[in-house]
């Protein structure tokens, strides 16, 4: 499950996608792992053709059948959002496509992400379990490449751009949007990503952790990494860019309470009101309609995590202001 | 000669002046023996009831230490069952500040979008309302 859209996010998105799309896609076929991509296009600039379109003429031989894409009219954006200097509400998007999803297992990544081999091996080999979050350690690397890398390339430790990252238990946390694996049932029972707090993007994926944990789920790591491509305007660059001005910048403050609060969706998670539309290309086009629109304001969405039942303390109060 | 007189004096119970002399002397002797070892006995006996005296004072002194320790256990253990309940409800005061913080950051954030959109509302044109004339 990726989203996405033309706008030149990092400087290079399509190409970056691109890249990806294309190692991953052949990697999973070359172990027989059934899939789908579900491609999300959040919000897209009218001023610019659909990435479907420059995705698809730059690369014929990616297989439409294996793409559900949806367009999602870029009103929802505006109407959703809580913080105007968000410009993408990645994971309102991501719950997009969760929503909708049909495989037995729903992987949410990025754009930027190639899948490991043993991240590979594990998912060919079926052994996969519902109820349990998997999650992959990302390893940053500096790519020069302008064509699709190698396994020795992206294996290579010269690559790496710093230290891997390293999963610690209970939460797992770190780089979570870029690799969450649940079976879609599970997903479904959690509603997806956090969408009442719209305020931040960033922490929005380790907010999910504690809502799994809370639901009674289990995390694990799948066993082996996934590989980032670093990118211009990358949060992971320079987290601390906007420290001292949190509220200015454009991921939101990062210092929100995400590893402390859980929450509940409304039912209708995923604008599940919103009409779909199927287009000549075969992408379903998601029309905008303020039914669609959960409210501004739902704070019974913010709840206490189960965590005090047992289970392990999500995270240690911090002082914002 | 001299221990056949001595032996015909012992028929008749006598002894000669000088063993009696000396005889006389170990008796004194044994007599100041006796004295100084009761007067030890006294003294023994008297730091055995000091003793006595000081063992039960201890012992005394032990029962009420004992019982102070086991107070203090049982206060300690009170503190213990105290901190841990205040630990949760710190915890638990925590939590409740943070879910407070993000409801008013959600809260905030909503301000904000009114307040943009409503300045953008009222900058419209009349025409392009929907007030009614």
């Amino acid at each position: 499950m990726l989203t996405g859209r033309n706008d030149g996010y990092g400087g290079d998105f399509h190409a970056r996608l691109l890249r990806t799309l294309r190692f991953n896609h052949r990697e999973l076929v070359a172990r027989g792992i059934t899939h789908e991509f579900v491609f999300v296009e959040w919000a897209p600039p009218v001023e610019r053709p659909s990435l479907r379109d420059v995705l698809f003429d730059a690369a014929p031989e990616l297989d439409r059948d294996r793409f559900a894409w949806y367009v999602v009219d870029p009103m929802y954006q505006t109407a959703l959002s809580l913080n105007p200097r968000l410009e993408y509400l990645e994971f309102l998007a991501k719950n997009v496509g969760v929503r909708r999803a049909r495989g037995q297992f729903v992987l949410t990544s990025n754009c930027d992400v190639y899948f490991g081999r043993r991240v590979l091996d594990a998912i060919g080999a079926s052994e996969l379990k519902p109820r349990v979050l998997y999650r992959a350690p990302r390893h940053d690397l500096n790519l020069s490449a302008t064509s699709v890398p190698d396994w020795e390339t992206l294996e290579d430790p010269a690559s790496l751009a710093g230290p891997a990252h390293v999963l610690k238990p209970p939460f797992m946390g770190s780089a979570t949007g870029d690799f969450a694996m649940l079976d879609r049932e599970s997903f479904h029972e959690i509603s997806g990503f956090n969408e009442v707090y719209r305020v931040a993007r960033i922490g929005i994926d380790r907010n999910l952790l504690v809502k799994v944990l809370s639901s009674g789920f289990t995390i694990a790591d799948i066993g082996g990494p996934v590989y980032h491509e670093n990118h211009e305007g990358s949060y992971r660059l320079n987290p601390r860019a906007y420290e001292g001005r949190e509220t200015e910048a454009p991921w939101g403050d990062r210092r929100w309470h995400s590893g402390g609060v859980g929450y509940v969706n409304p039912p209708t998670w995923g604008l599940q009101r919103a009409p779909a539309r199927r287009l000549e290309d075969g992408a379903v086009r998601l029309d905008f309609t303020w039914e669609a629109v959960p409210s501004l304001v739902d704070l019974r969405g913010v709840v206490l995590p189960a965590a005090r039942r047992g289970g392990p303390i999500p995270s240690q109060y911090v002082r914002k202001r | 000669m001299k221990r056949m007189i001595s032996g015909l004096l012992a028929m008749f119970g006598l002894v000669p002046a000088r063993r009696h002399q000396l005889l006389e002397e170990r008796v004194e002797q044994a007599k100041r023996a006796a004295q100084e070892w009761k007067a030890r006995a006294s003294e023994s006996m008297a730091r055995a009831g000091k003793l006595e005296a000081d063992l039960k004072q201890q012992t005394r002194h032990a029962q009420r230490s004992e019982l102070y320790v086991t107070k203090m256990r049982e206060r300690r253990e009170s503190l213990r069952t105290r901190l841990i309940e205040a630990e949760r409800e710190l915890m638990v005061a925590r939590e409740h500040l943070m879910a407070i913080e993000v409801k008013l950051d959600i809260l905030e954030g909503a301000a904000n979008v009114l307040d943009v959109r409503t300045r953008a509302a009222i900058s419209q044109p009349h025409n392009q309302t929907s007030a009614r004339a």
